[in-house]
């Protein structure tokens, strides 16, 4: 069979990315350019601010991703971009960019979901085995997806509020850890004791989660310390936090894969770096005889590889858009 | 010498094609939100409709700025990705400038007046010889009112949103493309890479910060 070869564009959120992969798994160049430093000194990402230096960037990003690769446009079979969920104006920039190229060179133009790309980031390490449960977690999601077949997604929980990257970066302030600070209290969680009791949250039968109770009660704890004059053991914090979320993300995930009957899981998402969360969930696999897989650091967080390996199936599958294709701050996976 | 022109500053998408200093082909269509959705299959039409493939436009002359920060955004990403994909030349042109430029009325100033809400807007003044007496800025429109009200001689304002008060010094906006184009002719040409908008205006975030720094 023929190589089919994908140019894909992320702009979700604050990284501008370009990746070309060749038949959904092997990556050929992939530039991500992150706006982290920026965002930084505003304590998050500001969509305004993003959509800028997209727009200012989009161009450049994607000339040294051909560089890299040493091809041309004319080469790829198509083109494909996030069209959501994310920042609006961000997703805008990529969008147009990619209709651009789309019609220019006469090329198939393959929206992308981007929870679809955290998923099939996992492809780029090992070809998916289905039937699969999907664990995404990152600063804007927390969905556990029941996938039969390629692009065959069953959404069966979520959070209700917060998403679980997003409660690590809003505790992560409460002990002034600068933003990120994600990362940090996964590091520091590692180093620290479970000290300081937490509820566990939305601790029931569904697949849902909910962080936003467990992110009160981690403010109510420092006040009250602080009130009392106590210092913050930081460090504890971080565990005790740490060990309340991984326990109830591995309870659900746990849960899912015995009732769906599933082998194979896959954690996606830029949580899914997190330490905690990959080592329990793949020792508690070990036990179940579960296949688990996690993709490539470079590949949790944002990319456009993860867009690209998720387009070659979607292209296999004719899932081609049109050039009126508009961006959507929220869509359903389907 | 074909030239692609590209205006999604506002809710309206003003495009045009040059063909040797003549307009052959136009579009002046309010779009709204839909915006991000039909400005390149219009695009697309009317290039069609002129029997033009992409390759054989030779420039993209492209508005970026000051407007609507989304739309802006729109028609630059559009204008910088065809210019570096075909490796044609690009050249920018102010929204402002276009739309004084294109003012019917004989009045010694131009005044176009793009609306921001909340009581700002973007505005100029042109004189005759299309040199700016107020540079282009952000401004209120209580701040434009006054600058009005010191000009030695008759103005007239270009907008799409009229300004109370002021309406019947108001012509709507409906841009000349011969006129844009011609006077665009010798234009810097520009890095595609390089091409950027021009907001005229931090975002609220960055105005914060400055704040807090002073």
């Amino acid at each position: 069979m023929k190589d089919v070869y994908i140019f894909a564009i992320e702009s979700s959120c604050d990284e501008t990315s370009c990746s070309i992969v060749k038949n959904g798994k092997e990556e050929i160049a992939t530039v991500v350019l992150s706006q982290i430093d920026i965002h930084k000194d505003f304590g998050g990402v500001v969509p305004e601010i993003a959509s800028r230096h997209h727009v200012k960037n989009i161009t450049m990003v994607i000339e040294e991703c051909l560089t890299k690769a040493n091809m041309t446009m004319e080469e790829m079979d198509a083109i494909a971009v996030t069209y959501g969920p994310g920042l609006i104006g961000s997703l805008l920039v990529g969008v147009e960019a990619a209709k651009t190229l789309a019609y220019l060179y006469q090329k198939p133009l393959i929206p992308v979901h981007h929870i679809s790309g955290h998923i099939y980031a996992n492809n780029l390490k090992e070809e998916l085995q289905f039937p699969l449960i999907a664990l995404v977690v990152s600063g804007g999601h927390t969905e556990l997806v029941y996938m039969k077949d390629h692009y065959s997604f069953e959404k069966i929980g979520g959070t209700l509020d917060d998403a679980v990257g997003e409660c690590y970066d809003k505790v992560a302030r409460i002990i002034d850890v600068p933003y990120p600070g994600g990362p940090t209290i996964d590091k520091w969680a590692q180093l620290g004791e479970d000290t300081y009791p937490l509820p566990l949250p939305l601790n029931d039968n569904s697949y849902n989660f909910s962080f936003s109770g467990l992110k009160s009660a981690v403010i109510n704890l420092v006040h009250n310390e602080k009130q009392r004059n106590h210092p913050i053991r930081k460090k504890d914090l971080a565990t005790s936090f740490q060990n309340t979320v991984v326990n109830i993300i591995s309870k659900k995930t746990m849960k899912a894969l015995k009732e769906y009957q599933v082998k194979n899981l896959i954690i996606a998402g830029g949580v899914a770096a997190n330490q905690g969360i990959r080592e329990t969930l793949t020792s508690l696999c070990k036990e179940e005889n579960i296949h688990c897989s996690v993709p490539d650091k470079q590949y949790c967080t944002d990319n456009a590889a993860m867009i690209a390996a998720s387009g070659y199936y979607a292209y296999r599958l004719g899932r081609v858009g049109t050039l009126d294709l508009n961006p959507k701050s929220s869509i359903i996976l389907k | 010498m074909t030239i692609l022109y590209i205006d999604t500053t506002t809710n309206y998408l003003y495009s045009a094609i040059s063909i040797n200093n003549q307009i052959t082909g136009e579009i002046k269509a309010k779009l709204d939100k839909d915006l991000s959705v039909f400005t390149l299959p219009k695009i697309k039409e009317m290039l069609e409709a002129n029997q033009i493939a992409p390759k054989d436009v030779d420039k993209i002359l492209v508005v970026n700025g000051p407007g609507s920060f989304t739309g802006v955004r729109i028609g630059v990403t559009i204008a910088k990705t065809y210019a570096w994909s075909l490796k044609k030349k690009i050249s920018t042109v102010s929204s402002l400038k276009a739309m004084a430029l294109s003012a019917k009325n004989k009045d010694a100033y131009k005044v176009p007046f793009i609306d921001a809400r909340r009581g700002y807007g973007y505005a100029a003044i042109y004189d005759e010889e299309n040199k700016a007496v107020l540079k282009e800025q952000y401004m209120s429109i209580e701040a434009l009112k006054c600058a009005l009200e010191h000009l030695p001689g008759s103005y007239t304002i270009v907008t799409n949103t009229p300004i109370e008060g002021l309406e019947n010094n108001c012509e709507e906006y409906d841009p000349n493309f011969a006129k844009i184009v011609e006077y665009c002719k010798d234009s810097v040409e520009l890095n595609p890479h390089a091409v950027n908008p021009n907001y005229l205006k931090l975002t609220e975030a960055e105005e914060k910060q400055k704040e807090e720094l002073i």
